[in-house]
């Protein structure tokens, strides 16, 4: 232990002689680091019409299904996207709403269950923290009603509730909604991919292979 | 690694041939460099289509070159800050002043789990630090886990590239790794049935072995977190289903806050891969009681990057986020794919930051290995002006080699003294001037060209002519002109 | 139509030791073309090299040496034009670096003053002289090859294209892949003979795609690249620095044909 305290020690002292910098002036880093350029787009220019529509396009080039639906027609929607889906084992994270487990589906809810249990569920159904439109990103924060990582994860099917109030335009607009740094996250950006093989793009992977989303237009 | 062998393509500075020299295989092999073109040709094809519509890029690349610059200048303080952050959530943090101690951090931690396998994310600094020999040579079974890597570790290929690390490997040589490796002898050739052939293959890895080594592509000092990019979900697989994870990361990968990723997460996917956004990003904060691995270690990775942050010109190289544009971009490495670097690390920033890992005691060709065209800088997402550091590279070999007494007589080494002493006075420039004149005219053939040089000038006619010298230098021909209007 | 021409410009030739050297051609064309469009020139005897050989190959006392050399000579200038973009781009990005490294306060001095004044020829003919249209007269089928150092150094850009494009009777083609790289490197074509004569290869595929009778650029460095492979493999295509198409005239195409013959 003690030759890898003094590594500690020794990369330190070597970066802090090759730097120039002494230690505790974190009140000069700090004025450096507010004076970093940064000039790039923060803020988006979309109407909101056209930034909901725009997120919907990225979704759909990167062959996620996407269905709009207005907030009392959800569950009907949710409905006939499981239907459709031809599959009966889901599961669901902690905190997803109830009336979302609609009924005629085998939902296994999420207390902890094992591995296995997930690994044999044949789709999931979750809700997120924010969309981003100009990537067609949507960010996962994992709070209970988004579900442990896991649950995204290892089920071939994920259909994810996305309401369009929480669709920005921009990656920083998703920053700037983030009250403090997410301590978990997960960005989606369409199914799981590879073009590992003579860079022929191929959908799905390890991650689940179809991903559906369901604006609601609140 | 065996260093003896002389058709085993050797990515270890210590014993690759010099890069002229590895080059010369893979010039000669038409499978390899359609393979490296067509690869890379697709990449820069879609990567030029993202930055154009992209209208801010030069402001995301000035500032994302801004915010690995800060970093580095107060790399000490950030890294203290991310250890301390990390530990607070959880996590364990190690430190290893080289390759030697890093290997032997994993190993111990390895021990004291028990393992006797492992799944990777694809991690370029554990290649850096040999890493899978080392632990299969210590009885660890390493199960790489991204597809390429399968590929390479299946087809006990070399990796050539960063983040297509497979890309000289076509998808018939993939069918043929696949059919052997995992006894499925009626596979096809598809892309998508080979795609599905690993994750079945490795499904079940996932599910079983509980410990796992990733790296981070990120380490944010705000927060203590850590950031992977990816596109399979195997990363999402290591991160999440181990009991214990294991990351390596080199020192410089630390960025100040969590809000920094708006700017790198938008420049890393247009130039690494040439899409808006890879499909996965990871973000995790040392252990979540009920989410992912319980134990989580970080082993944080000098290997000789001090040293480089203690020099001015060559410290931009630390800012590297490892995203392969300029490979991509390089016109050398377009012909040569990544093996001729005799490194993990290829292309340009291969070429400056290998011989410099290796403290410019191995890899002195690397530098020369480019003919300075600026593609990789042009590209380039956080302004390293590559070819800067080329140059300021290929002065400290020049000045190591100097002195040595074998180069005192090398053609190139008495040329360039010679051609100095020439140009230092114009009298002694026209001198050799006409000297030179008269000396061309024995290997000038009848139709006024050069075919056939000697010494350094026959490395240029073994594919090109020289059209011999002409009879009146422009120097000449403006002082008869100016004795004509006399 | 008459020529647009200047009057009181004064510019100082550096024409390079390997323009001097291999290709005075291209130094006569400068002149005549400079000379029809009013500019007073002025040869200092004295210059030789600009040092970027030895920068380039990791020589930077020499290079420095060189570049001190080139200062002092030309210090006095009113306008300084190269008809090589290469040289220019060494004085513009490694001048600083040597001066800052071995060099002193008084160098520096001298050094910034001259540098605004330092002009790739495409540079001064548009951005100093304010002429696009030179008056010549090429009828040729061309195709432009845009050095690296010229667009990724300079950032040349549409300047050679705009000088192009008002030259009578050209036809210009462009060539695919346009902006990479043809392998010269200067001492990288002999360290890495091999890999430089493979991106060689390939750019001359491209260039020969085109069906153009001539090759031009700004730089004869990566003409003589093209052109020897070119001569060697009896491909029956011309390289011509863009200078000499500049400077070729309709009288001259009457006269006899076009001086470069490479």
């Amino acid at each position: 232990m003690s030759s890898r305290t003094s590594s500690r020690q020794s990369i330190l002292e070597q970066i802090r002689t090759a730097t120039g910098a002494v230690a505790n002036h974190s009140v000069d880093t700090a004025e450096a680091y507010a004076a970093l350029p940064r000039d790039y787009v923060r803020k988006g220019s979309m109407t909101r019409e056209a930034c909901l529509e725009r997120m919907v396009e990225r979704l759909r080039e990167y062959d996620a299904e996407v269905a709009e639906t207005a907030p009392n027609q959800l569950l009907d929607t949710i409905s006939d996207q499981l239907k459709a889906s031809g599959m009966r084992v889901f599961v669901a994270p902690e905190g997803l709403p109830g009336e979302w487990l609609v009924p005629g589906f085998d939902w296994k809810v999420d207390h902890n269950l094992p591995i296995a249990e997930i690994e044999a569920a044949q789709g999931v159904v979750t809700s997120a923290f924010c969309g981003i439109a100009d990537s067609g990103t949507i960010a996962l924060h994992h709070s209970q009603a988004e579900g442990r990582r896991v649950l995204s994860l290892l089920p071939d099917w994920h259909l994810c509730i996305l309401k369009a109030s929480q669709v920005v335009e921009t990656l920083p607009e998703y920053f700037s909604r983030c009250a403090k740094p997410a301590a978990l996250a997960t960005y989606i950006s369409g199914p799981s991919a590879t073009a590992d093989i003579e860079m022929t793009r191929i959908k799905g992977v390890h991650g689940p292979r179809f991903l559906h989303v369901i604006l609601v237009r609140d | 690694m065996n260093p003896a062998s002389p058709d085993r393509v050797v990515l270890d500075p210590r014993f690759a041939p010099p890069f002229p020299q590895a080059a010369l295989p893979v010039l000669r092999n038409p499978q390899l460099r359609k393979n490296v073109a067509h690869a890379i040709d697709v990449i820069q094809a879609k990567r030029g289509k993202l930055v154009a519509e992209k209208t801010d890029w030069q402001a995301l690349r000035a500032a994302a070159s801004a915010i690995r610059s800060h970093a580095l200048e107060d790399l000490g303080t950030y890294l203290e800050q991310f250890e301390e952050r990390c530990t607070a959530a959880g996590g364990v943090v190690h430190w290893a002043a080289d390759a030697d101690e890093a290997r032997v951090i994993i190993l111990d931690l390895l021990r004291q789990e028990n393992a006797k396998e492992v799944i990777k994310i694809k991690n370029m600094t554990s290649a850096e630090i040999q890493l899978n020999p080392f632990l299969e040579a210590n009885g660890i079974n390493v199960f790489e886990t991204d597809l390429a890597e399968i590929i390479l570790q299946l087809g006990d290929e070399e990796p050539s590239h960063i983040v297509v690390p497979a890309l000289h490997v076509n998808r018939s040589q993939v069918r043929e790794i696949f059919a052997r490796r995992m006894g499925l002898e009626h596979l096809s050739d598809d892309p998508k049935e080979l795609t599905n052939a690993a994750r079945t293959y490795l499904r079940q890895k996932f599910l079983n072995i509980p410990t796992a080594i990733g790296g981070a592509n990120s380490l944010i000092a705000e927060t203590g977190s850590v950031a992977v990019v990816e596109s399979e979900g195997n990363g999402r697989m290591c991160l999440t289903l181990p009991h214990t994870l294991i990351t390596l990361a080199g020192i410089e990968k630390v960025i100040p806050r969590f809000r920094d990723l708006e700017v790198m997460l938008q420049v890393l996917a247009r130039s690494a891969t040439g899409e808006r956004m890879n499909p996965y990003t990871s973000l995790w904060t040392g252990v979540t009681p009920g989410d992912g691995p319980q134990r989580f270690h970080v082993v944080l990775l000098d290997n000789g990057r001090s040293s480089i942050l203690a020099k001015p010109k060559e410290r931009q190289t630390l800012k590297c986020i490892r995203c392969a544009a300029c490979m991509n971009a390089c016109p050398v490495y377009r012909q040569t794919g990544g093996h001729a670097y005799g490194s993990v690390y290829p292309g340009p920033i291969g070429a400056i930051l290998t011989p410099q890992l290796m403290k410019m005691e191995h890899a002195q060709s690397l530098p020369f290995a480019s003919s300075l065209c600026g593609a990789c800088y042009e590209v380039c997402p956080v302004k390293i002006n590559i070819p800067e550091v080329l140059l300021e590279l290929r002065a400290q070999v020049v000045n190591q080699e100097r002195k040595l007494a074998g180069r005192i007589f090398d053609p190139m080494y008495m040329g360039l003294r010679v051609a100095n002493f020439l140009f230092s006075n114009a009298g002694r420039f026209h001198l050799a001037q006409r000297l030179g004149r008269i000396g061309a005219r024995l290997f000038t053939r009848k139709d006024g060209w050069m075919h056939s040089l000697p010494s350094v000038g026959g490395k240029w006619t073994q594919t090109r002519d020289l059209r011999g010298l002409p009879s009146q230098n422009f120097h000449e021909w403006w002082a008869a002109r100016d004795k004509g209007a006399k | 139509m008459s020529l647009q021409t200047v009057t009181s410009m004064h510019a100082s030739l550096f024409i390079t030791c390997y323009n001097d050297t291999l290709f005075p051609e291209t130094g006569r064309a400068v002149v005549r073309l400079l000379e029809r469009l009013g500019v007073e020139l002025e040869f200092n005897q004295r210059q030789t090299c600009c040092g970027q050989m030895h920068a380039n190959t990791g020589f930077r006392f020499e290079a420095f040496a060189q570049a001190k050399r080139f200062i002092h000579l030309y210090k006095d200038a009113e306008a300084v034009v190269a008809p090589s973009s290469s040289c220019v781009a060494m004085m513009r990005d490694q001048y600083p670096g040597l001066i800052e490294e071995l060099g002193n306060e008084d160098l520096r001095r001298e050094f910034e003053a001259l540098l605004p004044r330092v002009y790739e020829l495409s540079e001064y003919l548009i951005d100093k002289l304010g002429i696009e249209d030179v008056g010549s007269y090429f009828p040729h089928r061309v195709a432009y090859h845009a050095s690296c150092h010229g667009v990724r150094a300079l950032h040349l850009g549409e300047r050679p294209y705009k000088l192009l494009a008002k030259v009578g009777g050209l036809e210009l083609v462009p060539i695919p892949s346009a902006e990479r790289c043809c392998g010269f490197g200067g001492t990288f074509s002999v360290k890495n003979a091999e890999v430089s004569s493979a991106m060689l290869a390939a750019k001359l595929q491209d260039v020969v795609s085109t069906r153009a009778e001539y090759c031009t650029a700004l730089d004869n460095s990566c003409l003589m690249h093209l052109g020897g492979a070119m001569h060697r493999q009896y491909i029956g295509m011309k390289t011509i620095h863009l200078a000499e198409i500049l400077a070729s005239t309709q009288a001259d195409a009457e006269r006899f044909p076009v001086e470069a013959t490479r």
